[in-house]
């Protein structure tokens, strides 16, 4: 309401009803022309047979893609696939995230230095990440291999990302390695808002550390942790560079994540038809998560003010 | 040793193992850049970097392409920067201080815009791209990534602009500050924190950037350094040791420059990208 009054109080001052427009338009009219237009056109190749050898031939050919997705056992397989990542990823990210949060969370010497050691895999680019793990988990050579073998807990042949069975966890880890630091930042500030008189008082009370997070902490970061749970299943829905330099989707679809698959069927097998109607599926998903998140937020604020 | 002692000392080592876990494999890859070619494939391995080595760091800029890569990244990177600046700021403006028709509509959208995998627009793009003579451009790149950097960068703004009250404004108006200068003279200062931290994300999704990169430029000179490097992954015919000193190079700035804008980084990524 009052951003409102103010706004129209500004608008009048700066002397000109259109200034809003003049503002917005440029930003609007850029994101219609390279998001709009492409999404439409993404639309309009998923009910076409189209073939990257001949990306400008558009034939009609109605959900025949989709109903051929029905029918494939390689799209099943990476919807299963894309559902474990993204559980993974949130579960592992957050879990972790809270964990180094709630450790950080205390004065000692050396937290601001170790706040910002833990940033790093954040803020590395993905293709740097890729290119040090995969030397680091290299069968012969690597020295992820070269410390378990005389452990005796190497895999068999040593092989990880190129092992069917372990290829999928492997990618999860790299990427939880990569994204708790982000969780733990923005979880660790969040804490910075528990009342400490309730955490003392709790304290006082003698209630152990679980009954202390469970009563004062969680309520605090709560919203903080759910939000971040939406924003890590989006990204995880939506990740590609770091899958793709690390397996490809392999060894025999392991990894072959909703949008690994769409570059595959897109760039390697140049069904563009096919690929764009697995774009769909991918954001289908990825905004009915959206909408189910915002309903559920909407009704536990709402609870709230019943009470 | 009381037991809440022993709590607050473990939870210590923990947090420094975690710290540990963190920056292994970015230290691994300055080890094995300067592992001498006898130390590489020893029976145990060097886990030290040897500082005689330090030269490759010189060596890989000899090569010409290793230049060329990052400059070309540099190019773009800096090109995705400004253009999303320039398109972030009167769009999160507009949304923090004006009503205007259709503001819910164009909130929607860049919320939307948001769950876009990158991987979907690869194609549609290419095709715009192609017959205006895009693809194989610098400006094709700086295109592509301001689309996905711009909804973003524009919540960051806004929740910035949102906290700076709007009596400064008015003031400044009254003194004769007349329209869009009141923004640049007055609001823009106060943000300042907040429109560098914009700049260093802009900055290294174009840097990072690889999907648009490996599908639009074909010719080499154009390159830039996340498809140079990505051609060497999982590859050890080349001397692994440049391949990782040119990774060293690649993530330092990327590294140097988050840590240096850290704190204004995290919160506004985290306002930014969730509060839509």
């Amino acid at each position: 309401m009052s951003s409102h009054s103010h706004g129209t109080q500004l608008a009048r001052i700066h002397g000109s009803r259109w200034l809003p427009y003049m503002l917005v338009l440029p930003g609007v009219v850029y994101l219609l022309v390279f998001q709009g237009i492409p999404l439409l056109q993404e639309m309009r190749l998923s009910v076409s047979n189209t073939s990257l050898l001949n990306p400008s031939r558009f034939n009609f050919i109605g959900v025949a893609n989709f109903s051929r997705l029905l029918r494939d056992p390689n799209f099943f397989n990476s919807i299963q696939v894309t559902a474990i990542y993204v559980a993974g990823c949130v579960i592992g990210t957050i879990g972790l995230g809270l964990f180094a949060a709630l450790l950080m969370d205390r004065e000692f010497t050396g937290r601001s230095f170790v706040r910002s050691l833990i940033i790093i895999p954040w803020a590395a680019p993905p293709v740097a990440i890729a290119l040090v793990f995969r030397w680091m988990l290299n069968g012969q050579y690597g020295i992820v291999n070269r410390g378990l073998e005389p452990l005796g807990l190497m895999p068999a042949e040593g092989l990880w990302l190129d092992n069917p069975s372990l290829a999928l966890i492997t990618v999860l880890a790299i990427t939880i390695w990569q994204l708790f630091p982000f969780t733990a930042v923005v979880i660790l500030a969040s804490l910075q808002s528990v009342p400490k008189e309730l955490k003392e008082a709790a304290q006082i009370d003698g209630a152990g550390l679980w009954a202390q997070f469970h009563a004062v902490t969680w309520p605090v970061i709560r919203p903080t942790v759910a939000l971040l749970a939406l924003l890590m299943t989006i990204w995880s829905i939506r990740r590609f560079e770091l899958i793709w330099l690390l397996t490809q989707g392999g060894p025999v679809g392991s990894t072959n994540t909703l949008v690994i698959d769409l570059y595959r069927r897109g760039f390697i097998i140049n069904k563009l038809g096919e690929a764009a109607a697995v774009g769909m599926v991918g954001m289908a998903v990825s905004v009915l998560v959206t909408i189910a998140y915002f309903a559920v937020a909407n009704r536990a604020t709402r609870a709230e003010k019943m009470r | 040793m009381t037991r809440s002692e022993f709590i607050s000392h473990a939870a210590l080592v923990i947090i420094f193992v975690l710290a540990g876990l963190a920056i292994f494999p970015f230290y691994w890859m300055f080890v094995t850049a300067t592992t001498s070619d006898a130390n590489m494939f020893a029976a145990s391995p060097q886990l030290v970097p040897s500082l005689s080595q330090l030269g490759i760091f010189a060596q890989i800029f000899e090569e010409g392409a290793v230049k060329t890569w990052l400059a070309n990244s540099f190019i773009i990177a800096a090109g995705t920067t400004v253009l999303t600046l320039a398109l972030a700021i009167p769009l999160g403006y507009a949304f923090a201080r004006f009503p205007f028709w259709g503001k819910a509509g164009v909130g929607i959208g860049l919320l939307v815009t948001q769950m876009l995998p990158e991987a979907v627009l690869v194609v549609p793009l290419f095709s715009i791209f192609s017959p205006l003579g895009l693809l194989n451009s610098y400006a094709g790149l700086i295109l592509a990534n301001t689309a996905f950097t711009l909804p973003v960068i524009t919540w960051i703004l806004k929740n910035a602009f949102d906290t700076v009250p709007v009596e400064i404004e008015e003031a400044a108006v009254l003194d004769g500050c007349t329209g869009i200068n009141a923004l640049v003279r007055v609001v823009l200062p106060v943000i300042m924190p907040s429109v560098a931290a914009s700049a260093v994300i802009a900055f290294f999704h174009g840097w990072n950037e690889y999907v648009f990169a490996l599908t639009f430029i074909t010719n080499d000179t154009l390159k830039p350094a996340s498809v140079g490097l990505a051609g060497f992954i999982g590859e050890i015919s080349t001397p692994i040791q440049s391949v990782m000193a040119v990774g060293v190079v690649y993530t330092l700035p990327a590294v140097a420059l988050y840590l240096l804008m850290q704190r204004f980084i995290v919160s506004g990524m985290a306002a930014g990208s969730v509060k839509g």
